[in-house]
């Protein structure tokens, strides 16, 4: 038996539901039924503190604190095994990407993916081409006889990621300096 | 046939001997290209995703422009890149309010985004018919007496609902494009599981998986010669993984895990020594002693 907790009514935000269910592709979150599908075929059941359906029950009762603090957002792997498989059509893996956005907005971005996203703002790419990575590269390329890397503009990457709102997440060039000293 | 070639980052700037055995057998198919000079990552479906919807749409869409612009079909050689690049594809189509969103940004660098050119990944074009025929043709080096693990990955075949790929829990392209090659593909119950290599924050659910699915082929009553794969991720994944789980625990893993197109090249007889088979953690020796090449 878990240890029974209560949770006053007044501390539940009913529109958290809906903050979901308004984004095309999330609205299924309301047709949940708590089969439990979702959890039994999930490929990291036994790593989460709640379990997707267990999620999906919080979103639906607006626990909001408590699943954007879960562990169970970012230890997903994305697998899409409960969307496949989901009876009444829940994609429970965008939803999930929901949740990590609006943790993300909170400011809860773990490190790795903030990294992936300074990576992809930098180079173009997720793998560092750069510099001396850059000629490696190149020469790796040419030994195969495979055509010159046409990196994209990094201008346009720049606006693409400040327009879309995590231009906060960004460490540009000179703050990056400043903190390797 | 002729498509725009979306490379992606990880093959063409850490695997260049993917993308290499790609396009030599791609020759061999009659297929041709236009490269997609200028084109970013995917960006990736994790990662991106999972920080920005938004941020992912509208970069997968800048991609997507690319290949209006040549007027092309886009064709991608990794998994990842396939599900970005056709969830945004079709994730735009059916919202309109994201469509305007995403148009809005892209304007402010002089694209628009259409929706024209379709994606797909080089495993359903080389499982249809036309191809498998074609297979069957060139091959060379005919794989006999080969039992081949298949490994589909999550990013190629779910949602199907937006990949519209496969089946998603009896998926056949890759298998029949293994046939195609001779080989015999084995039967195995974690055929359809995850590599892990996505669930970035906790590496302990990686190598859990390698371990259970590696554990399973090796006590297979065929011995397995070779497992495949069409992503880069959960080829790299089962190939180091399995000497850091070999060192860690003593069992002896050592399946080669070989990226679908290096087979192909074996079998259609392109040189061994050009195909860089040697650049993984476990080396390939055994499987082509057996192949006698």
């Amino acid at each position: 038996m878990t240890e029974e907790e209560i949770i006053n009514a007044e501390d539940l935000d009913y529109n958290f539901r809906y903050e979901i269910s308004e984004k095309v592709g999330a609205k299924s979150l309301l047709k949940c039924i708590q089969c439990g599908v979702c959890s039994s075929g999930c490929t990291v059941t036994e790593y989460v503190d709640l379990q997707p359906h267990r999620v999906v029950a919080s979103c639906l009762l607006g626990l909001k604190d408590r699943v954007l603090s879960s562990n169970a957002i970012w230890t997903c792997s994305l697998c899409h095994r409960c969307t496949e498989r989901c009876p009444k059509g829940v994609d429970y893996s965008f939803i999930l990407a929901l949740l990590r956005n609006l943790a993300v907005k909170e400011g809860n971005c773990p490190e790795e993916y903030r990294g992936t996203i300074q990576t992809i703002y930098d180079n173009g790419y997720v793998v560092p081409y750069t510099g001396g990575l850059a000629t490696n590269i190149d020469r790796r390329r040419d030994r195969f006889g495979l055509p010159k890397i046409v990196p994209p503009d990094l201008k346009e990457i720049d606006i693409i990621m400040n327009e879309t709102g995590i231009g906060n997440l960004i460490k540009k060039a000179s703050e990056n300096k400043e903190s390797d000293k | 046939m002729e498509y725009a070639l979306y490379l992606g980052c990880t093959i063409p700037l850490k695997l260049p001997h993917f993308e290499y055995a790609f396009r030599e057998i791609s020759n061999y198919l009659g297929l041709t290209f236009k490269e997609m000079e200028g084109a970013s990552c995917c960006p990736d479906p994790v990662a991106t995703q999972s920080v920005s919807i938004d941020t992912w749409l509208t970069l997968a869409a800048r991609n997507l422009c690319l290949g209006e612009k040549l007027g092309l079909d886009i064709l991608t050689i990794c998994s990842g890149c396939f599900e970005t690049l056709k969830t945004a594809k079709v994730l735009l189509s059916e919202d309109k309010a994201a469509f305007d969103r995403v148009n809005t940004v892209l304007k402010k660098i002089g694209y628009e985004y259409k929706g024209t050119s379709n994606v797909y990944h080089f495993a359903e074009l080389f499982s249809q018919e036309e191809y498998l025929e074609k297979i069957k043709k060139i091959l060379m080096n005919p794989l006999d007496d080969l039992n081949v693990a298949v490994h589909y990955g999550c990013h190629l075949i779910r949602p199907s609902k937006i990949l519209q790929f496969d089946h998603p829990e009896r998926p056949e392209t890759i298998d029949k494009i293994i046939k195609a090659l001779g080989a015999k593909t084995v039967a195995f119950a974690g055929k359809l599981e995850c590599c892990g290599f996505c669930a970035r924050l906790q590496e302990e659910i990686g190598f859990k998986l390698v371990e259970d699915k590696m554990t399973e082929l090796k006590e297979l009553e065929e011995e397995v010669d070779v497992m495949v794969g069409v992503c880069p991720a959960c080829v790299g994944q089962y190939d180091r993984k399995q000497r850091l789980l070999s060192r860690k625990t003593g069992k002896e893993l050592d399946i080669p895990v070989l990226y679908v197109p290096e087979l192909m090249a074996i079998a259609f007889g392109v040189e061994k020594d050009k195909l860089g088979l040697t650049n993984r953690s476990v080396k390939p020796n055994k499987l082509l002693e057996k192949l006698n090449i």
